[in-house]
């Protein structure tokens, strides 16, 4: 529900990542990580983006949503596991008392556009 | 060419959150965002725990967040409280209060004068949960009547707040609710969750709740005065 404001937090994200010499025409893809705990429609999410994205400066942009397990440690006995159903016990002990690790928060990842990539660009980013 | 950006979405509201905090340690104003579905009691318990804290000498505050009207702040006026409406954006925000709303009200009030401050958000299980607004407390206020799945149903609210008010408990000898199911299904969601259960209408309940905010408030104070201690 609160889908227009995350698209408008993307968009202003977007400005604020991108060098200034690179303008938001050239942006070609925004990639976001959500969190599945966050319960955010995805339908709704790039349906609401695209239809602000040109007034937002990004009329080239796709939107890419990655959704993220949620993922707990166990505070009693630190087994890691991923959490299905929202059933928030450690599946070795049975302890109440867990800690969410991943799968909680927006994060916007990476940004793609049409520029060249610099010679002396970092090999580890593609 | 991919530029790696890696920052949280609500970077910016975030931000504006943790100089609210900073603003109510600084005050030694403890602050409790009150959230539930439209109806489950917030402001009737409002009402009922300003007024048990204001017989203890404790200075009140309201932040209501209600969306479209006045009329939770017109029943919170005879208390005699500051009440701040916040009237949410007319597009985009209405399905949660935001920090920038705190932030306004917090320029309202008397905040150095305050013990406590109380933000009603939109009733609402699902938004309210993922915005921090400088808060010292996420509280989730859940009607018997409203069913034993909710926690199950609405996780993030449920993983988020550190209490729940089980209210309208004078209504158990109608309903085919088992509150023992209700605190299982709570404590599966979320096994450090307080539970309280409590009738804004009868009063029952409220004694602990109101322990358990003081218990807080004080521990605030505490830090508080060291804070001072520390400077001079
Ligand atoms: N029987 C009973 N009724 C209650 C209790 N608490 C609240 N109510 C009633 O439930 C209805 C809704 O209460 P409110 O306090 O307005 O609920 P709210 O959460 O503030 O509602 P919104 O602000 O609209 O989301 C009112 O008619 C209250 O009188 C209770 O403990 N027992
Ligand atoms: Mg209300
Ligand atoms: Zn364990």
């Amino acid at each position: 529900m609160h889908e227009l404001y995350l698209a408008r937090c993307i968009i202003s994200g977007v400005h604020k990542a991108l060098a200034d010499e690179t303008k938001g025409q050239d942006v070609t893809d925004v990639r976001l990580r959500v969190g599945k705990l966050d319960a955010v429609v995805t339908e709704t999410l790039t349906f609401l983006f695209n239809a602000i994205k040109s007034d937002g400066g990004l009329p080239n942009a796709g939107l890419t949503i990655e959704e993220e397990d949620v993922r707990c440690v166990c505070d009693d006995c630190a087994q890691k596991f991923t959490v299905a159903q929202p059933v928030f016990l450690c599946p070795a002990c049975r302890s109440a008392h867990v800690t969410i690790v991943q799968g909680r928060g927006l994060t916007i990842v990476d940004i793609t556009t049409t520029l060249e990539e610099p010679d002396h660009a970092d090999p580890c980013i593609n | 060419m991919r530029i790696p950006v890696l920052t949280n979405l609500l970077e910016e509201s975030d931000a504006l959150a943790a100089t609210n905090r900073q603003t109510f340690e600084a005050a030694g104003v403890f602050v409790v965002n009150l959230m539930s579905s439209p109806g489950a009691g917030k402001t009737t318990l409002l009402a009922k725990t300003i007024d048990l804290l204001q017989s203890r000498g404790l200075r009140c505050a309201v932040l209501e967040g209600d969306i479209t009207s006045t009329l939770d702040s017109e029943r919170l006026a005879p208390l005699g409280v500051p009440v701040v409406q916040a009237n949410t954006e007319p597009f985009g925000g209405d399905c949660h209060v935001g920090s920038h709303f705190v932030r306004a009200a917090i320029e309202q009030l008397p905040i150095h004068e305050l013990d406590y401050l109380f933000i009603e958000n939109i009733g609402n299980l699902v938004c309210p949960a993922e915005f921090y607004l400088g808060e010292h407390r996420k509280v989730v206020v859940l009607s018997l009547p409203e069913g034993e799945d909710k926690p199950v149903k609405y996780p993030l609210m449920f993983r988020e707040c550190q209490a729940c008010l089980l209210n309208k408990l004078d209504l158990l000898p109608y309903l085919d609710v088992s509150v023992p199911l209700l605190r299982e299904r709570i404590s599966t969601v979320n096994g450090d969750m307080i539970v309280f259960p409590v009738s804004a209408k009868t009063g029952i309940g409220l004694g602990t709740w109101i322990e358990w905010l003081e218990h807080g408030r004080q521990e605030l104070q505490a830090r508080h005065v060291g804070a001072r201690h520390d400077v001079s």
